[in-house]
């Protein structure tokens, strides 16, 4: 049995204890009289707040029981939000606006630390509460290294904290230079091109790499450990060796979910997770900020799968990379704390719960099958509006879909959230859509009183939870199949997950032209007269393709000689169990992203395509 | 019965984005349209490649990344220096390509472009109005593109219930030189992988060979089918590399009706190895009645169950060689000591042998290799060698 075998028993366990232990607290008086004295002593102890308006709210809405069973099923089966099995939020106060005066008694209420708006990258638990991020992470990258980085000083100067979120382009999501025959046009387009360690540097110019405000997310797994090691080398070169145990940020690393639905793999997926468990390895003992893996569910949900589908692997997913780790001989409490999430988040049903869902059987699963303690077993998530729900036709009403889903994703306590710009089908977003989709999360945060005044504003109610009911129980099912196939990398090889995705990928698209899935403008109320609208594109210009180009023919002649030496040393180790990260750090310095990929496939082969 | 549109489908170099083109290659197959779809992440130059060799009537490209307008021209522009602009190009990219781009790429010779909210019914639709009717074409410039335009010439004759006549020249033997090698086995075994591995160790070996693979799929209920093995075969897509793709259109046993007739002109046309993969076989096929193919493989896997099953498989007694891939699997090396009992039985000097196709440098390929490219033994020896 693999442990996401495990990790059913474990859920399957923890349910029936929740329902004996509701039972006890029924028959055995003493035990019931004890969880009603905590059930008040919970409830004294919740702050007040003031609305703007006046209205006096507690911080802290809990539902109206009194019954020690209810109380019982309450408590342990959802838990208070920052409490296990965390189903209503990973922090105790999430999204709620500081207290202008602290509350006279404060006792174990606080003792669960601040909620963290943007935990994901955040302060040590149990620290005293400060001016948290804000959890607007919003996703930028295009053409060469200074244009995204523009771009990202113009995102920031609307935020105290420095968060970036790095898209790059095809060549770099494929591991391949941008002086390579046949990719000139690709150059640029769709995300930023990174050749080598100078394009790194320009990146994040005038960024203090090693500020606590600061945080740089890489979406990229394929090469991962390769942009890495030159993220690494870049910040090296910025402010010396001693900025690595301060760099904080995420890079993607998701391979499971490429070879699932994303297509984004360069190496054969056992050589994929062995460079992975090294860099993993590197980053736990030597940079104790970073989140070396974002285990994805958000391009499963994009390639079309059912949000059930995109939580079942993702987890499952999550699971799969600990027992990785945990086999290198890593503590779970080291590593735990450093697997961070993403997931859709679009307009099925299923969506009202289905972060909630996760944290819960996330927390359950790392507690009982991995022996996790209370920080390795939350799961902290970034969530994005799906890209896949906006559509062409009368687009701005792309407006309304994400404000919808921007609240489906905070009424699920996600720990940051970008959202889509409206402009999402035609193109790279451009500033005036971008600035509406960061504007509507400020809108919902900070303009409405929604989820800053009192936690659980939206949570528990009748509807949630059957849907919660029902989406942990095939979730579970969809757990025993992959199981049943040998677990993850035996799903994998069976091309279970991919088949699924694409069956539910097709059956979406027949949904929605056969009109059973209405999609506003497009299969209903549409408007045949449309004219559809001209942007001004977010192109990349020739000649700064073919400046990216010179760039990376100058740096390989500077340094022909010494990227031998350095590509020679990489082979030899990789031909070893060694762990290979310190030499591929190395190579980072002297060698392009394709000379490295090349380099690797020569010893491990190249990915084997799944249709 | 008129013979079936082949197109072929493919997703541009440095995109991954293959939810669309899947869900159109499924559209196509259920309306007889025969796909072979290359896959994700492809260069123009191989889009090209595959489409002369396919020799099929339309390339169908699927982009969401970006770049468009540069791949698209690219890929027409190529066929054009090929002398295969009778080739068409058309495709799509959701909202990413605007109307400006369609005009362009229009104006660079692009057929159609797709816009968002096309409904499946009307893009299939369109393709069979346009690319279905016969039409006159040329014989080729290329001797590639002669011999793929031939092997459809012989595809059709059977589909529109005329067998061709045998000529002087289907008659003749095959060229000095040309061994030709029959890969079959349960689907799921690995033969695709196999081969390709076999193809990249013999374009490595022998620095001027040039091989022919003749690979099967099944054709589905309503004529169409997805010919898919292009996709997966990365170390094939090779100037050296002659590929072509057939549907079973409705033959059993793993091979289509004008399979010997294609297998025949291949095996006249010069090349050092021809290889002839069937479809995913079951217990009681022999696909291999040809007189031309000099040896043949069968891949099984390792779970095919209790020990009796091995009794009833009739290949088992046919084949020359037999390759027992996924070895890294627990069952095995039970199988292995299994079917070397079996094979005992029939004492014919066959081969057995275990690979893990998947594995980079598997040693158990490299055998394969060895054992395929030795003289054959007189009393196998069929076509005479050079």
């Amino acid at each position: 049995m693999s442990k996401l075998g495990r990790v059913v028993e474990a859920v399957e366990r923890y349910n029936g204890f929740v329902e004996d232990e509701v039972k006890r607290a029924r028959s055995d008086k003493k035990f019931g009289q004890l969880m009603v004295d905590r059930w008040n002593e919970i409830k004294a102890k919740i702050p007040v707040g003031t609305a703007p308006t006046g209205l006096k709210l507690p911080r802290l809405a809990l539902p109206e029981i009194d019954e020690a069973g209810d109380i019982t099923r309450y408590l342990l089966g959802d838990g208070l939000p920052g409490e296990f099995p965390f189903l209503n939020g990973a922090y105790r106060e999430m999204y709620l606006e500081p207290l202008s005066q602290p509350p006279v008694e404060t006792g174990a209420y606080e003792k669960n630390g601040h909620g963290g708006k943007a935990k994901l990258n955040g302060s040590k638990n149990g620290a005293k509460p400060q001016v948290t991020e804000e959890p607007t992470r919003l996703f930028s990258g295009l053409m060469l290294a200074e244009d995204t980085n523009e771009r990202f000083h113009f995102l920031g100067a609307h935020q105290r904290s420095k968060r970036l979120s790095t898209a790059f382009d095809g060549p770099t999501l494929y591991g391949i230079d941008s002086d390579a025959p046949g990719i000139l046009g690709k150059i640029g387009e769709g995300g930023v091109a990174v050749d080598t360690v100078e394009d790194m540097v320009r990146l994040y110019d005038g960024f203090d790499l090693g500020s606590p405000d600061f945080s740089a997310s890489m979406t990229i797994s394929g090469p991962a450990p390769i942009i890495m090691a030159m993220y690494i080398a870049a910040a090296k070169r910025r402010f010396g060796n001693g900025i690595v145990p301060k760099l904080r940020g995420t890079i993607q690393a998701d391979i499971f979910k490429e070879v699932q639905a994303q297509n984004e793999t360069i190496f054969p997926v056992e050589a994929s997770l062995r460079f992975l468990t090294d860099m993993m390895e590197f980053t736990t003992r030597e940079m104790p900020r970073w989140y070396p893996v974002s285990i994805s569910g958000y391009h499963i949900g994009e390639a079309g799968s059912t949000p059930v589908q995109q939580a079942a692997y993702t987890l499952s997913n999550g699971f799969a990379y600990a027992e990785m780790m945990a086999a290198r001989g890593l503590d779970v409490n080291d590593f735990g704390p450093r697997l961070s999430f993403f997931l859709d988040c679009g307009l099925d049903v299923e969506y009202i719960a289905l972060t909630r869902v996760s944290r819960r059987i996330w927390a359950i699963g790392m507690r009982d099958a991995f022996g996790a303690g209370p920080k390795a077993q939350m799961f902290k998530v970034h969530t994005q509006t799906s890209g896949r729900s906006l559509v062409a036709a009368e687009f701005k009403n792309n407006l309304t879909r994400t404000a919808a889903e921007l609240m489906l994703s905070y009424m699920n306590g996600t720990n940051s959230c970008h959202s889509n710009s409206a402009d999402e089908p035609f193109t790279t977003p451009s500033e005036e859509w971008i600035r509406l989709a960061a504007h509507g999360q400020a809108i919902l945060l900070d303009e409405s009183g929604i989820f800053k005044h009192t936690m659980n504003m939206l949570s528990g109610s009748p509807g949630m939870k059957a849907v919660e009911r029902a989406v942990e129980a095939a979730i579970l099912e969809e757990f025993r199949e992959i199981e049943r196939l040998g677990g993850v990398m035996g799903a994998v090889e069976n091309r279970y997950q991919r088949s699924q995705i694409q069956t539910a990928a097709h059956r979406y698209e027949q949904q929605i032209y056969n009109g059973t899935r209405p999609i506003i403008a497009l299969n209903k109320y549409r408007n045949d007269s449309e004219e559809m609208p001209e942007f001004e594109l977010a192109r990349t210009p020739r000649t700064k393709q073919q400046l990216q180009v010179d760039r990376l023919k100058k740096f390989k002649a500077k340094n022909a000689r010494k990227a031998e030496q350095a590509l020679a040393k990489l082979a030899a180790v990789v031909e070893t169990d060694e762990n290979c990260f310190p030499a591929l750090l190395e190579a980072a310095e002297v060698c392009s992203l394709g000379q490295i990929s090349d380099c690797l496939q020569e010893v491990v082969g190249r990915f084997r395509p799944m249709v | 019965m008129a013979a079936p549109i082949r197109v072929l489908t493919a997703v541009p170099i440095c995109d991954g984005h293959d939810s669309a083109i899947n869900t159109i290659n499924l559209e196509f197959i259920r309306h007889g349209i025969e796909v072979v779809y290359l896959g994700y992440h492809r260069y123009a130059q191989d889009i090209v490649r595959a489409a002369i060799q396919e020799d099929v009537r339309a390339v169908g490209i699927s982009s969401y990344n970006g770049g468009h307008v540069e791949f698209f021209a690219e890929v027409v522009k190529q066929l054009k220096k090929c002398g295969a602009d009778d080739i068409k190009v058309f495709g799509g990219g959701g909202g990413t390509i605007t109307h400006d781009d369609q005009r362009v790429m229009q104006k660079r010779g692009v057929d159609k472009i797709f816009f968002a909210g096309t409904s499946l019914t009307d893009m299939t639709q369109w393709v069979r109005d346009r690319y279905g009717k016969a039409s006159k074409r040329g014989a080729g410039k290329s001797a590639e593109m002669k011999l793929a335009r031939k092997l459809t010439e012989i595809e059709d004759g059977y589909a529109n219930g005329k067998r061709p006549k045998k000529s002087a020249a289907t008659k003749t033997k095959k060229s000095p030189g040309t061994r030709v090698i029959g890969f079959t086995g349960p689907g799921g075994a690995g033969k695709t992988t196999l081969i390709d591995e076999l193809i990249l160790r013999l374009l490595h070996r022998e620095p001027k060979a040039r091989i022919a693979i003749l690979s099967h799929d099944p054709s589905v209920v309503g004529e169409g089918a997805l010919l898919g093995d292009r996709a997966t075969m990365i170390n094939s897509q090779d100037d050296r590399v002659f590929m072509r793709s057939m549907a079973t259109r409705g033959q059993a046993g793993g091979l289509s009706p004008a399979t010997e007739d294609c297998l025949r002109l291949l095996a006249q046309s010069g090349f050092d190895y021809v290889i002839i993969e069937t479809v995913g076989t079951g217990q009681e096929a022999m696909p291999f009645q040809s007189k031309l193919v000099d040896q043949t493989v069968l891949v099984m896997n390792p779970d095919y169950g209790a020990r009796l099953q091995l009794q009833k498989i009739v290949m088992l007694d046919l084949a020359d060689i037999v390759v027992v891939n996924k070895s890294d699997q627990d069952r095995a090396r039970t199988a292995a000591s299994e079917i070397e009992r079996r094979l005992e039985q029939n004492n014919r000097g066959q081969r057995l042998l275990s690979t893990v196709a998947k594995r980079h440098r598997d040693p158990g390929v490299d055998k394969l290799c060895n054992l395929l490219t030795q003289d054959l033994a007189p009393a196998a020896k069929k076509g005479g060698k050079k």
